[in-house]
């Protein structure tokens, strides 16, 4: 999978402010094709819709945090195979541990810039073209 | 200058959304004094101070990003059972949430905050250690949670973290975790709430990381959060988007009925003008005018806003003030799902404050007077809000000791405000009203809150800007209600148009309460003044001619019974021409005394509609009828 500008994002964060920021910092590189919601539980809704192929999640939310999101991504046979990235705001240890348990394909902490997103994104997708 | 240029939006956006989960977080924390074990509330308020802490690390905002971590940390311990929510810690909580709060209204003037007061920053971190401000307290006396192990130290018997977190950071192992310590100590955040041994009290510990002395804050915080106050006035405005898709919708839709109608206007001008030609016409001009009708609904509704969000921030403050003077108060809210037009929402904070406050402070007894009278010791104060037909009626109701009419009428006289004869004319309600008047009330209470001290005639002279009106009910021993009733919306007024000879005026129709026939055998002269008696109330008869300085040169035949905030009086016209709903034009370079703006009728007629509590004033001043309405100011 190569970093095709037209990839559908998915951005999950209850907070709308943060939303905008990652919707912009992905308009910044060259991803503009990019819906949200506002906790776990919409964004499996909409995922299960299909039609995404990138999940950009918070960690902390209310109804369905972003760990059992991705737990749940990960345990459903259609949407297995997404790129997960994990936004939280803490680089504790624990946090890495539990994400990375879960299956997520990055983590990224706030506040960060397009660049070190760019970098985390391309990983993945490198890592994603590999398989 | 801004320190925020290029970010503008996003820090509107992120001040808007903040503030709104910061009043949540404030509302939230009331009811996590009644249930203190509640994991629910503790998470969500958690996740408050998180989700702020998250937005502001994009803002640089560091100062807001370290008082967060800290408050948030000390949910974390409270939401694992690993702190006790004691009163002690309450109140460093809440110290912290205001921090927050102030660091808004820096933000809101587009400055970076100072850092937090260092008493603050260093109670929260003792709080974290297990210490309390207040010694004595019994959470101090438990052994200091264990602190997570630093991100550093040795991976023993931990899962296979470096492949793990090589896994998902795709990074080698030791790349990775250098970066994470780099983070760390970029962060002064992480490495002060870590580091730093916080000693309760101690001004030194508090972090400083950019070198400003953490005391220079007290001093700054008062003029910044009077300037953030008065900066406070919301620009911008949230609207569901199904209500802009209608908008868009209705437009669209008188676009098209446009375009029929020049097409129309081409056949006409052609020379077309059968029935059915006109029929048309007149199909098409009925349905703009539903358009637009219904246009100008659609666009009146973006403006409304639930009062819920003015509502919010009042549990905590009637909260702190309750507690302040040492009462048990709780502030219960109902329909805040009521929609009010957004100016009107900024205008009524200041009133319902003062309101509120009001009913904390003088309203509501203290437990022991309550205990004696048999009440409940903890008071209930309820503010609600709700829509009859076209009026908001918000409610302010206590269960309080009530006001007494003769109290009342006697600090009146007391103060000079009425005279003895008069007091002693008043009926219940008309005492009541008293305290509305200038002077009655002698405390200057400086509200912390809007920080400028507002006094019962203020609220109600603000409520009357709104086109609104007070009311006061009260039972001694039983409590006391205000009610303010407030037209929907400012943009249109309804109107009642009145003829002296041909030409209409408009009267707001709030004002008015009854229209009768002026029979010229009823009028008595009273004074030298005409009046008349109306349902055994003695009222002054004013002819608007005189009012306008016309010639009166006819006496008139209709009254109208109106009730301004100081008299009530019957306004003398010729006839009448309805009522509509005017939609108000200002006038903004000429504004001739008495006239509050001009409204167009359907006929194209251009209408004054007057202010009739400015010209009563300059009526008055000239002296001719002034005595008599003095006499019935109160009725």
């Amino acid at each position: 999978m190569a970093a095709d500008p037209k990839t559908r994002f998915l951005v999950v964060d209850d907070f709308s402010t943060m939303r905008r920021i990652v919707r912009n910092l992905l308009k910044e590189l060259g991803f503009t094709n990019v819906d949200e919601a506002e906790d776990g539980a919409i964004a499996l809704q909409k995922l299960q819709g299909g039609g995404f192929e990138f999940v950009v999640t918070d960690w902390n939310m209310p109804n369905m945090d972003g760990l059992t999101l991705l737990q749940t991504i990960r345990a459903t046979p259609t949407l297995k195979h997404l790129p997960v990235l994990m936004i939280t705001a803490e680089a504790k240890k624990e946090n890495i541990i539990a994400a990375a348990q879960a299956g997520a394909s990055g983590y990224i902490v706030k506040p960060f810039t397009a660049g070190t997103l760019s970098e985390k994104l391309n990983k993945i997708f490198e890592k994603y073209g590999q398989a | 200058m801004s320190d925020f240029s290029g970010m503008e939006d996003l820090l509107q956006d992120f001040l808007q959304e903040a503030h709104d989960l910061l009043s949540d977080v404030d509302n939230k924390l009331v009811d996590l004094e009644k249930t203190p074990d509640d994991k629910g509330l503790l998470n969500d308020i958690f996740r408050g101070f998180h989700t702020v802490k998250g937005g502001a690390g994009f803002l640089n905002a560091t100062e807001l990003v370290t008082l967060c971590h800290l408050t948030e940390n000390l949910f974390d311990r409270l939401r694992n059972g690993e702190l006790e929510l004691t009163a002690e810690l309450m109140d460093v909580i809440m110290d912290a949430t205001k921090g927050v709060r102030e660091m808004f209204g820096e933000l809101g003037q587009g400055v970076q905050p100072q850092p937090a007061d260092a008493r603050v920053i260093a109670a929260l971190q003792g709080a974290l250690n297990g210490e309390l401000p207040t010694s004595g307290a019994p959470a101090a006396a438990e052994p200091p949670p264990v602190q997570a192990p630093p991100p550093s130290s040795a991976p023993g018997g931990e899962p296979d973290w470096a492949s793990l977190q090589s896994a998902i950071t795709g990074e080698p192992v030791k790349a990775a975790q250098g970066e994470l310590i780099t983070r760390a100590e970029a962060e002064p955040v992480k490495a002060s709430a870590a580091a730093t041994p916080a000693v309760a009290g101690g001004k030194d510990t508090a972090p400083s990381p950019f070198g400003r002395r953490a005391s220079d804050r007290p001093a700054a915080t008062a003029s910044n959060s009077r300037r953030a106050e008065e900066r406070g006035r919301e620009n911008t405005i949230r609207v569901d988007t199904s209500r802009l898709d209608q908008v868009l919708n209705l437009s669209g839709e008188i676009g098209l009925t446009k375009n029929r109608l020049t097409s129309l206007r081409a056949d006409i001008l052609a020379g077309k003008s059968d029935s059915e030609t006109l029929h048309a016409l007149d199909q098409a001009v009925s349905q703009l005018d539903l358009l637009v009708s219904d246009l100008q609904n659609s666009v009146m509704k973006t403006r409304m806003q639930p009062i819920g969000r003015l509502f919010q921030k009042y549990p905590r403050i009637a909260r702190d003030l309750a507690r302040q003077l040492g009462k048990d108060v709780e502030l219960v809210l109902a329909g805040e799902e009521t929609e009010v037009d957004k100016t009107m929402i900024e205008d009524l904070a200041d009133p319902l404050i003062h309101l509120i406050r009001n009913a904390v402070d003088h309203g509501v007894e203290m437990p022991d007077e309550r205990a004696a009278a048999g009440k409940p010791a903890k008071s209930l104060v309820r503010l609600e809000a709700r829509q009859e037909g076209d009026h908001i009626v918000l409610i302010i109701a206590d269960d309080g000791k009530g006001m007494s009419a003769e109290r009342i009428r006697a600090k009146a006289v007391d103060k000079g405000l009425i005279s003895e004869e008069e007091a002693n004319t008043l009926d219940e309600r008309q005492s009541l009203n008293l305290i509305f008047l200038p002077g009655f009330s002698t405390k200057t209470q400086i509200s912390d809150v809007s920080g400028r001290g507002v006094g019962m005639d203020v609220v109600k002279t603000n409520i009357q800007k709104l086109n609104g009106s007070v009311e006061i009910r009260s039972e001694p021993g039983k409590g006391s209600v205000f009610l303010i009733s407030l037209p929907l919306t400012l943009a249109i007024l309804p109107v009642l148009l009145v003829l002296l000879g041909d030409q209409p005026f408009a009267l707001p129709l709030s004002l008015v309460r009854e229209i009768l026939p002026i029979d010229q055998q009823r009028v008595q002269e009273v004074g030298g003044k005409e009046t008349l008696v109306v349902r055994g109330e003695v009222l002054p008869v004013i002819s608007l001619a005189k009012l306008l300085g016309w010639p009166a040169d006819r006496s008139p035949e209709y009254g109208v019974f109106m009730q301004t905030a100081e008299r009530s009086f019957i306004l003398g016209v010729d006839s009448f021409a309805g009522r509509d709903d005017a939609v108000i034009k200002s006038l903004e370079d000429f504004r001739p005394k008495g006239v509050a703006g001009v409204t167009t009728l359907s006929n194209g007629q251009i209408v004054l509609i007057l202010d009739m509590k400015e010209l009563l004033t300059d009526f008055s001043q000239h002296g001719d009828t002034g005595m008599a309405i003095r006499n019935f100011e109160f009725s």
